[in-house]
């Protein structure tokens, strides 16, 4: 295993090494705006939120210090909190594993010897966002979390007495480079009223996720990979903060400007991440954006990929994906990088172990299972486009998500396949 | 010998920075693959559970029975054929009876929102070259994994792969079924690393049996809090320790499966136990691990002499070290950030997340200190705090954030309120 081991940082540090140095790209209209003239606002009844991120040299000028070379991101955040009860906005919803202001402090003040702990510790101590926010009035601040690059989910959970309030705002982070092919996507609309198709009937939509295809595929469609076992129905305002508050966060490099057009069509013409890496393709075009769930060990993560379809159910937009945990990093001549993740071929594991985080989000209200991608028994295993041998049930999982709270016991079972409540009898043993 | 690399290991080490070192990395690893790595060997005949069944602890709830036990070095060797132990895992053994006619399903995220996979860990055990003996270890070890679901009236027993307890293991069980929830909270001793641990958690079970003022009246309650002594001391009692700034309340094994679900693992540290209250150091220390391995704060306990309303109540400390989260540092090393106050308000946010916070107040009694002012703690440490104590309430029945009630038992919203009010009229100025 210490061969395994150093075969990773060895094919890390070729792949570094051919992946070069970055360009800057010319600056966009975005970049001209200050953090809080770029801010996003999304409102709930009488209380308003709005949010902006930092780029690296913004947080360097406010905070003194380069907090993007230790990985820190600031979010700034304003509630404006017009109702009749105050408000706590919760750190660990924005991420599970962000900074303090006083753990900030000190990462700083070992290095800098001219700036005593104490300075630095009241400087961002005043900048931090100072909990609770009062009936009837307006507080700002920063909030510290993991670095993002290109684009960030901020997920903005309010807690009062007996009520809950949540806003989901995609912030474009300046200061990234951009290509020309990625901009073309950027600039189309993914579907028209025309081509969208609205399902109420849910036997309909079940057929409808039964006839997707089974797998994605490379560019020019030749070739299958991973299954597609994955099918989200919900969007800003339920999906994406469930998964924000069980640690996802985007990849770098994997958003495919389009579906933030789509979300945040203020910000249209404006920078975004550039094309992924290694781009896997549905609906002829690669992933509309992916997220990575980083686990204890930081070498190891979990990998979901999404392509808006032209679903939507009863109003919801329809994601269909791709989940795969990555248990390490092998060699490949699949890859331009020469490196590329192991994933568990018990791709079945990845996709269960999502729905049993999902019902501790309190987003998720259904789950369940649907046809499609094709059994492939253990002794017959599939293959990716990397080669990576797969084994699966057949299924893909359905999560369907609402904005209001649902506790942990109020998860519904879709009544779609197995056997009572949606469970499937785990098979892939057997076969 | 089978050569292996391990999982906790690989996050402590340093990323190379310098070339040089990538180019000894790639020669040792071609020297490596050259030499090749000796293969996994299958155990040689059926694991033999009887050992585990008798040393694991059990519990019921409804019509559901769990039983666990934690496995040795030895038994992962006999079981699985290799040291998984010894890879930074720890390979926990369950087993479920479902006497309900309901389909049940255990929840993984609530024992461990880390757990590693069957082939996973498998996975760091397969050598270059050996394509037959990895897919049977796969297979080895996909076969000796918990498998949901577990069917009405079946017994389902298999393995679940943790990230390391010390000492003694509390182990959260979470069981899904239609509309219902089974938690369980078992104490497990972790076979090659028993101390005296074990023995003081028993000692918890006894003090939690011994309290037996019970308050059933929120103002006397809210007053006996008040009443606790702002601080820990030295073991000699001559010097004030850090504040006691959290009071948790509930079922023992609610509070448990709130921390557990929210990342908490059980690690007393010798810097934790100079820490004493009621003469003794903390019944319980927990701490919560962030990404990559590293602390993030702690959470010292101890089991007060009294009850509300036939519930538990604790007295805690919540800190943090002071320091970078990556920056290593010796235990003898360790000290309290000042800002002890950060540490319980994020904890609040973080429990909020757990479905099982119900209420939350506050209370005076730890006293708050001068603006500027800093009140000395034990080793050299200092802190600063405006002198309250929350009080969480944690229940069984799952809650969502919008059913937590924030009880109105200290003018700390006031106090507050005229802050925020006084800032922006200053900002308009």
């Amino acid at each position: 295993m210490a061969c395994k081991f150093k075969t990773i940082l060895a094919s890390i540090s070729i792949a570094l090494t051919l992946a070069g140095c970055a360009s800057k790209g010319p600056v966009s209209e975005i970049e001209k705006l200050d953090y809080k003239s770029r801010a996003i606002t999304r409102s709930d009844g009488a209380v308003l939120v709005s949010a902006s991120v930092l780029s690296a040299d913004e947080s360097h000028d406010i905070y003194g210090v380069p907090l993007a070379k230790k990985g820190i991101q600031p979010v700034w955040i304003e509630v404006e909190n017009g109702d009749d009860t105050a408000y706590w906005l919760m750190s660990p919803g924005l991420d599970p594993h962000f900074f303090p202001a006083s753990e900030t402090a000190e990462a700083f003040a070992s290095t800098y010897e001219n700036e005593t702990l104490e300075v630095l510790d009241q400087h961002f101590s005043a900048l931090a966002f100072r909990n609770p926010v009062p009936a009837g009035t307006t507080v700002s601040g920063f909030v510290l979390t993991n670095l993002d690059q290109g684009v960030k989910m901020v997920q903005v959970d309010l807690v009062a007495s007996g009520r809950h309030k949540s806003f989901s705002i995609f912030a474009v982070i300046p200061g990234f480079r951009s290509d020309y092919r990625a901009r073309r996507v950027f600039i189309r609309e993914l579907y028209t009223e025309d081509e969208i198709i609205e399902y109420t009937d849910e036997k309909a939509f079940r057929a409808a996720l039964e006839e997707l295809p089974c797998c994605v595929t490379n560019k020019d469609v030749s070739r299958n990979g991973d299954p597609l076992n994955l099918v989200i129905v919900g969007g800003l305002d339920d999906a994406f903060p469930a998964l924000v508050r069980r640690g996802w966060r985007p990849t770098e490099q994997t958003w495919s400007g389009s579906v933030l057009k789509m979300i945040n069509s203020a910000m249209s013409g404006e920078r975004y991440p550039y094309a992924p890496i290694s781009p896997l393709y549905l609906y002829d075009r690669p992933q509309d954006f992916a997220l990575q769930k980083a686990r204890d060990n930081i070498h190891q993560r979990n990998h979901l990929r999404l392509w808006l379809s032209p679903m939507r159910y009863h109003g919801k937009d329809v994601w269909v994906g791709q989940i795969s945990r990555d248990i390490g990093t092998r060699f490949t001549i699949h890859s331009p990088y020469l490196t590329t993740h192991k994933i568990d071929p018990d791709v079945d594991e990845a996709r269960t172990a999502l729905q049993e985080d999902m019902v501790y989000s309190q987003s998720l209200v259904k789950l369940g299972l649907v046809k499609g991608v094709g059994a492939a028994p253990r002794d017959a295993p599939r293959r990716n486009l990397t080669t990576d041998p797969y084994y699966t049930d057949g299924f893909r999982g359905v999560l369907m998500f609402d904005v209001h709270p649902t506790a942990i016991t109020d998860v519904q079972f879709l009544p779609w396949e197995g056997r009572e409540g949606g469970f499937i009898e785990y098979t892939s043993q057997q076969q | 010998m089978t050569e292996r690399y391990s999982i906790q290991e690989s996050v402590q080490r340093p990323p190379c920075r310098k070339w040089f070192a990538q180019v000894v990395l790639i020669l040792s690893m071609l020297g490596l693959m050259l030499t090749g790595c000796a293969s996994w060997q299958p155990p040689p005949a059926e694991f033999d559970d009887s050992d585990l069944r008798a040393r694991a602890e059990t519990e019921q709830v409804k019509g559901v029975k769990l039983s666990a036990a934690v496995l040795s070095t030895d038994d992962s060797q006999r079981m699985f054929g290799a040291n998984i132990n010894g890879a930074g895992v720890q390979p926990v053994w369950i087993e479920v009876e479902n006497t309900t006619d309901q389909m049940l399903w255990l929840l993984r995220p609530g024992t461990d929102p880390d757990l590693f996979s069957p082939l996973e860990v498998a996975w760091s055990f397969h050598t270059s070259f050996a394509g037959e003996t990895n897919a049977l270890l796969d297979d080895h070890f996909h076969s000796l994994s918990f498998q949901n679901p577990i069917a009405p009236g079946t017994k389902q027993s298999g393995v679940i792969f943790t990230n390391p307890h010390q000492q003694s293991r509390l182990l959260n069980i979470d069981i899904l079924g239609q509309g219902q929830l089974f938690p369980f909270t078992l104490f497990l001793t972790v076979p090659d690393d028993r101390t005296d641990d074990d023995t003081a958690l028993e000692n918890v079970y006894q003090l939690i049996e011994m309290a037996v003022d019970d308050y059933q009246n929120a103002d006397t309650f809210r007053a006996r809090l008040e009443q606790l002594p702002c601080c820990a001391t030295s073991a000699d009692g001559n010097a004030a320790g850090d504040p006691l700034n959290v009071i948790l309340v509930g079922d023992f094994a609610d509070i448990v499966t709130a921390l557990v679900r929210r990342g908490f693992r059980s690690s007393a540290l010798e810097f934790d136990s100079v820490q004493r209250l009621f003469d003794r150091p903390p019944d319980i220390v927990g701490r919560k691990i962030v990404t990559g391995g590293m602390p993030e704060n702690w959470i010292r306990i101890w089991v007060a002499p009294f009850r509300y309303q036939g519930k538990t109540v604790f007295v805690v400390q919540a800190g943090r070290r002071q320091g970078w989260r990556f920056e290593e540092i010796e235990d003898k090393d360790l000290m309290l950030n000042p800002n002890v106050d950060e540490v319980r308000n994020f904890l609040i946010q973080d429990l909020l997340y757990s479905s099982g916070l119900s209420n939350i107040a506050f209370v005076s009694g730890v006293g708050a200190t001068r603006p500027g002012e800093l009140r000395d703690s034990l080793g050299g440490a200092s802190y600063h705090t405006d002198g309250l104590r929350a009080v969480l309430f944690l229940v069984t029945r799952p809650l969502s954030l919008s059913d937590v009630q924030i009880l109105d038992w200290h003018p700390y919203l006031k106090l507050h309120q005229t802050d925020a009010v006084k800032k922006i009229g200053n900002d308009s100025n």
